[in-house]
């Protein structure tokens, strides 16, 4: 670990320094021979158009109910499955990140939960929890499918990193 | 001011300060990481790459299967 730092391998930027011989970044094409994401436009709206229709279907389904955990489940499962046996072009992580600046990302965090916490602790109308506060905001089927969308989304960009 | 508005207040400001570190992070100002970066960084590891996960995983069952 260097001095105000954290970092998980002293010797992982030397490794990397040696093993990078892409002149370009990965993430923005891909080494393979393959076009990069932006260039494939029928590709994507097709995948844009099953992710719209998929958020469409769960957020049509009744709460507690086995299918709304299946369809759940079933967007894990594929992400698990893809990003094991065919990883995407990943983006590359930091070595290290500086340990004041990611500290006040972990306070925030923390506030946030313990924010949470008393909020359920109390569990009291004029305490609302932060899931009282977004149920009724995603109550309406578009916006539930538009957040079930930035979900899904947000699960394929942590499978890039 | 009631009780509610001040619990959603609070709610408010912690969205807000964390709105404003991704910003500050990204005009790279200070040393700060992205939320991009360090989610990256605790996820060089297995154990961080699946609690993060698991953490995604949570969210989508307790807000759209609850």
């Amino acid at each position: 670990m260097t001095a105000g730092n954290v970092s998980t391998d002293e010797a992982a930027p030397k490794r990397a320094a040696a093993n990078d011989h892409h002149p370009v970044p990965l993430s923005g094409g891909d080494a393979r021979g393959q076009l990069p994401a932006g260039a494939r436009p029928a590709r994507n709206a097709i995948i844009g158009a099953a992710v719209i229709g998929y958020a469409w279907i769960l957020g049509g389904a009744a709460p507690f109910s086995t299918r709304a955990l299946v369809e759940v489940l079933l967007p894990g499962a594929v992400l698990g499955v893809i990003a094991y046996a065919r990883p995407p072009e990943r983006i590359l992580a930091p070595e290290s990140v500086d340990a004041a600046g990611f500290s006040y990302w972990i306070i925030a965090i923390a506030l946030l939960f313990e924010w949470e916490a008393s909020a359920v602790r109390d569990n009291r109308p004029w305490h609302p929890s932060l899931t009282d506060l977004i149920n009724p905001l995603i109550a309406p089927h578009p916006l539930k499918t538009a957040a079930i969308v930035v979900w899904l989304l947000s699960g394929w960009a942590l499978v890039r990193r | 001011m009631s009780d509610w508005t001040i619990t959603v207040i609070g709610f408010v400001v912690i969205v807000a300060v964390l709105v404003l570190l991704e910003i500050l992070a990204r005009r790279k100002i200070g040393r700060i990481p992205t939320l991009g970066e360090w989610l990256g960084f605790v996820m060089r590891r297995p154990v961080g790459r699946a609690l993060i996960l698991a953490g995604w995983l949570w969210l989508g069952w307790h807000y759209f299967a609850r």
